[in-house]
């Protein structure tokens, strides 16, 4: 696909790429990289610094902070991909299954979608465990319900715009078949936008993910996390005051990435991409007549970036 | 009584009378005017009800029984039937669910299966402690998002204009509760200029309560206040290259006064949209501010709720929630229309057809 | 006519030698403009879009897009220098002694005040009027432009007026400071035909009643040629012929007068645009070392694209020294060109 081609070739998008593939290769064999094991209590050598045996030192119960890390990285990923896989299956198919709706259906989806939008992301997956015990599984299947809303919102949008496209109306007098259609043309245009939303809803999960980590949901203490280092942590700051910024640089780090590329998928894709602000003075004078255009789209793309920022930190 | 006045009030903009030129662009100003009155609530009322039926749904669905958590494991058949029956758990869900809904609406959200306390109580108790926080940060978001979005935009590819944008980049990539770490960190244990966590209610001691509020409320702001830097930058660029700016210059108006004047106000839209959208970042991020800094606030009283699989609290406390999100959604449209004379006239031009 | 009254000391703008420049390899938009407005008379400004007409105009009213600058040159608003003021010093003579009007008046306008308040605004600020002088000032100011029911006008927002009563509460603003000068840039342009007459109408009482100097800009000869004593022929950044407008617009000196004389074939708009020039202007920087036009002129020769063609007085001079028309045209003695028309209100001699 060419847009995939054109993201690749970008340098932040490679960058982000390749950091996104360390995360993911710390993800399925963090375990297995770290030097000691995550859970040992060494209790001789609590709160040391860096160096020496312990590469990043040891937490208050001496266990090893490096090999906590890469195994604590696992976890916290699987955990925010399984999130965002539920959000994917409950919102892409009903987002563009939306589109041939009766008018009364679709004003009550989209009234769902806006009721699951009013909903705190924590509070709600702090709630869904209270009722449902304590996992990380009914806390991702929470989460993915109240991101299903930005699939079903950008897939709708984007099979509207599809549905009165005159391409596919000329693909269907050409004979083309449903299925075909929906496959080539509506896919290959939807693909791009989706691609957006999963990153973006990714990072969401994962700052998601390491915030209840961090308040004790969904893990037993001993598994290491991001968040439960995060909060180990926070008791001994006078100590090593330091020590919680490993686990937040490691979050910084792939949520970064991952806002990154989703930057550069959307430049990547021209059908998406808001015109520059900034319209070339032409030698008359006259782009400041033009200029009065580019307002209105600075105020429709705010909203949707705020509804995506919304989701990237409640 | 509302519902009376929703047709008119969504009648459009009376369209202006001459000019293809002025048809054509006020035509685009009504399409992105603020929604009406009526909308906005019909909307409001609807989403309420949607996410009353989920949070009652989210305790239907769950397996906790006050009565086998409340007795144990030695309960009897009988006795938990008897609980059930005092928790009204063995009517028929729909029942249930009208009855629990008209409960909520008068203020009574049931009592905790635990400790007996109306849930009702507690939330009144730790709700405060959030609203206060929370409206301590939106201070601080306002305060420090528009005058970093003005210096920015006022410095338009300048140096200030590259620092702000590099700083809100950051941080909007930084969690509220990295930023709290950090925040603790460096003021309460290296500087030791305020406390690490606690509460004094505002009631109690103004001073004191600032002081602790100060730290939390300073690491939920920061990003809703990069946020609005971010819009209110973009917006204000657009608009101080749009005409009415330079015909506010050539009537030899004062930069200053071009800027707040004129400017501010049509390019504040989007920004408070913005702070609107950060209401519920706010209160999402608030869950964990208030374990870092030891908080007696709504979170905190779910997170212990959901620890007991107490349904009522959780319930409770969930539906508090999004009666906030709602309402903070509702300023922010009355705000927007405040700022829009045109939606203004149009809705108060509809209301007045009846 | 203002050539009756008598002349000065100095005039109301001068602008002596003005070049911009654009963007970062500072091309030259704008090279060697003079010309001088005096009190009571009316310069119109002509030329396709990116001739430099507009960049001139705005550097006048200090109104340069960032990028854009005044490289070399003075302006001078009556004794004041303009060029090389600061912020603070625009303030003091924008809305009062210099006042402008736009193309698409509406979008000059704050859509969420009213226009009665925006034509205030400076009057309370600048000349501290009292609010309900203020308004009295106003409704008075907006019935001097001929827009009925002035108080009801007054607390209208911008979104509630047709273009033509804009176009009016504008020229009620630009006029409320009592300026020496009023810049109309295209400001008839969006209007429809019976409109325009009315504004340009406007404007040309305005100038009579209040001694304004009247700087004109426009694409459209036909404007220019009803309102304007004078007129400045732009191409390619350079002004390529000036002189009184009837003479001009009857016996152009210069073929691309000739050529906008015949696009806008004044006194039978019907026909309009029909005839157009071949060819396009040179983009800024790139015209050769001769007569810019000469690449679509019909009447060029080796000798023009040679070397620097200067504007020079159309000779012979009708009078000995007149120095009232100049041409940039090496071969404007020899050649015979067409002029159109006159229209009615240009017929009085100058």
């Amino acid at each position: 696909m060419s847009a995939v081609r054109t993201v690749a070739r970008q340098p932040v998008a490679k960058a982000a790429l390749a950091a996104l593939a360390l995360v993911a290769l710390l993800a399925v064999f963090g375990g297995r990289l770290a030097p000691l094991d995550p859970l040992a209590q060494d209790t001789a050598h609590i709160l040391q610094g860096p160096g020496g045996a312990h590469l990043l030192g040891t937490d208050y119960l001496g266990r090893d902070v490096l090999s906590r890390l890469l195994a604590g990285t696992g976890l916290s990923v699987v955990a925010a991909v399984e999130a965002v896989g539920a959000a994917m299956l409950l919102g892409v198919l009903p987002g563009i299954a939306s589109v041939r709706f009766a008018p009364a259906l679709t004003w009550v989806s989209l009234r769902a979608v806006d009721a699951l939008m009013t909903l705190p992301f924590t509070l709600f997956a702090i709630a869904a465990v209270g009722v449902l015990g304590n996992g990380l599984h009914q806390a991702m299947l929470a989460l993915g319900v109240l991101l299903a809303p930005l699939f079903f919102r950008v897939t709708r949008a984007a099979a509207l715009g599809l549905d009165r496209a005159q391409y596919v109306e000329a693909a269907e007098l050409m004979g083309a078949g449903r299925l075909h259609i929906l496959r080539i043309h509506v896919w290959r245009k939807v693909l791009p936008t989706v691609a957006v939303t999963t990153a973006h809803a990714l990072a969401t999960s994962l700052l998601t993910v390491a915030s209840l980590t961090f308040l004790g949901i969904g893990v037993q203490p001993p598994a290491p996390t991001w968040g439960g280092m995060l909060a180990s942590d926070l008791g001994f700051l006078a100590q090593q005051p330091w020590a919680p910024a490993l686990p937040a640089a490691l979050i910084m780090f792939t949520v970064g990435a991952l806002n990154l590329l989703a930057d550069a998928v959307r430049d990547a894709d021209p059908a998406d991409h808001p015109a520059d602000q900034a319209p070339d003075q032409a030698p008359d004078g006259t782009a400041s007549g033009q200029g009065a255009g580019t307002p209105d789209r600075s105020t429709d793309a705010p909203k949707e970036k705020a509804d995506a920022r919304r989701h990237a930190h409640a | 009584m509302s519902t009376a006045a929703l047709p008119a009030a969504t009648a459009p903009p009376a369209p202006p009378p001459t000019g293809r030129v002025t048809a054509g662009r006020f035509a685009r100003r009504a399409a992105r005017a603020p929604r009406s009155a009526g909308r906005v609530l019909a909307g409001t009322v609807s989403v309420f009800l949607l996410s009353s039926l989920l949070t009652f749904a989210l305790g239907a669905v769950s397996d906790a029984n006050p009565a086998a958590a409340v007795l144990g494991e030695t309960a009897t058949p009988a006795d938990i039937a008897r609980l059930d029956h005092e928790f009204g758990l063995d009517r028929p869900l729909p029942v249930q669910f009208g009855s629990w809904l008209a409960h909520a609406l008068g203020g009574d959200l049931g009592r905790s299966w635990f400790t007996t306390v109306p849930v009702s109580d507690s939330i009144a108790a730790a709700l405060p402690v959030d609203l206060s926080i929370a409206g301590l940060a939106l201070l601080f978001a306002v305060l420090f998002g528009s005058a970093a979005g003005i210096g920015a935009a006022l410095s338009n590819g300048g140096r200030l204009d590259r620092a702000v944008t590099a700083v809100c980049t950051v941080l909007g990539t930084l969690p509220a509760f990295v930023l709290a770490i950090g925040l603790i960190t460096v003021v309460a244990v290296q500087l030791r200029l305020l406390p690490s966590g606690g509460y004094v209610p505002f009631g109690q001691n103004p001073s004191q309560w600032l002081r602790f509020a100060t730290l939390p409320a300073l690491a939920l702001s920061l990003d809703a206040a990069a946020g609005i830097a971010r819009q209110l930058r973009t917006s204000l660029v657009g608009a101080l290259r749009e005409n009415y700016a330079t015909g506010a210059v050539m009537r030899g108006l004062s930069r200053r006064r071009v800027l707040f004047g004129h400017v501010l106000r049509n390019a504040a839209g989007p920004a408070v949209t913005v702070l609107g959208m950060s209401v519920p970042m706010l209160i999402g991020g608030a869950v964990v501010t208030e374990r870092i800094f030891n908080l007696p606030g709504i979170a905190q009283l779910s997170l212990r709720a959901a620890e007991q699989h107490d349904v009522p609290v959780i319930q409770g406390t969930l539906l508090v929630t999004v009666a906030v999100v709602l309402v903070a959604n509702l300023a922010v449209d009355a705000g927007l229309l405040a700022l829009n004379p045109a939606a203004r006239k149009a809705s108060s031009a509809g209301a007045g057809q009846r | 006519m203002p050539a009756a009254t008598p002349t000065p000391e100095r005039p109301a703008l001068t602008v002596d030698g003005l070049h911009v420049t654009v963007g970062r390899g500072r091309t030259e938009a704008v090279r060697d403009v003079s010309f001088t407005v005096r009190a009571g008379e009316a310069v119109g400004l002509v030329g396709e879009s990116g001739s430099g007409k507009t960049l001139t105009c705005r550097s006048v009213l200090g109104l340069l897009a960032p990028g854009v600058a005044v490289s070399a040159g003075r302006i001078s608003l009556g004794d004041t220098a303009l060029t090389g003021l600061d912020e603070r010093a625009w303030q003091q003579v924008r809305g009062s002694r210099l006042g402008a009007v736009f193309q698409d008046p509406g979008s000059y306008l704050n859509p969420s005040l009213t226009v009665g308040r925006q034509l205030a605004e400076p009057l309370r600020t600048r000349h501290r009027l009292s609010r309900t002088e203020a308004r009295r000032r106003a409704v008075e100011l907006f019935a001097s432009v001929g827009l009925r029911d002035p108080e009801t006008v007054h607390d209208r927002y911008p979104h509630e007026l047709s273009g033509g009563m804009l176009q009016r509460v504008l020229i009620a603003i630009a006029v409320s400071g009592e300026p020496e000068l009023l810049v109309a840039d295209e400001a008839t342009t969006a209007l429809d035909t019976v409109v325009q007459a009315e504004v340009l109408d406007l404007l040309d009482r305005l100038r009579a009643e209040r001694g304004l100097a009247l700087l004109l800009v426009t694409h459209d000869l036909a404007v220019v040629a009803e309102v304007s004593d004078r007129l400045l022929v732009f191409y390619a950044g350079e002004i390529v012929e000036d002189g009184p407008t009837a003479e001009v617009v009857a016996a152009p000196a210069h073929p691309y007068t000739e050529a906008l004389l015949r696009v806008a074939s004044l006194g039978d708009r019907g026909r309009r645009e029909l005839a157009v020039i071949p060819g396009r202007p040179p983009e800024p920087g790139t015209a050769g070392p001769g007569c810019r036009f000469a690449p679509r002129c019909a009447y060029a020769t080796d000798v023009c694209s040679a070397g620097p063609v200067a504007l020079a007085p159309v000779a012979p001079a009708p009078v000995p020294g007149d120095h009232r028309r100049a041409v940039r045209c090496l071969r404007a003695a020899e050649l015979a060109l067409q002029g159109a028309a006159t229209p009615d209100r240009t017929e009085v001699p100058a």
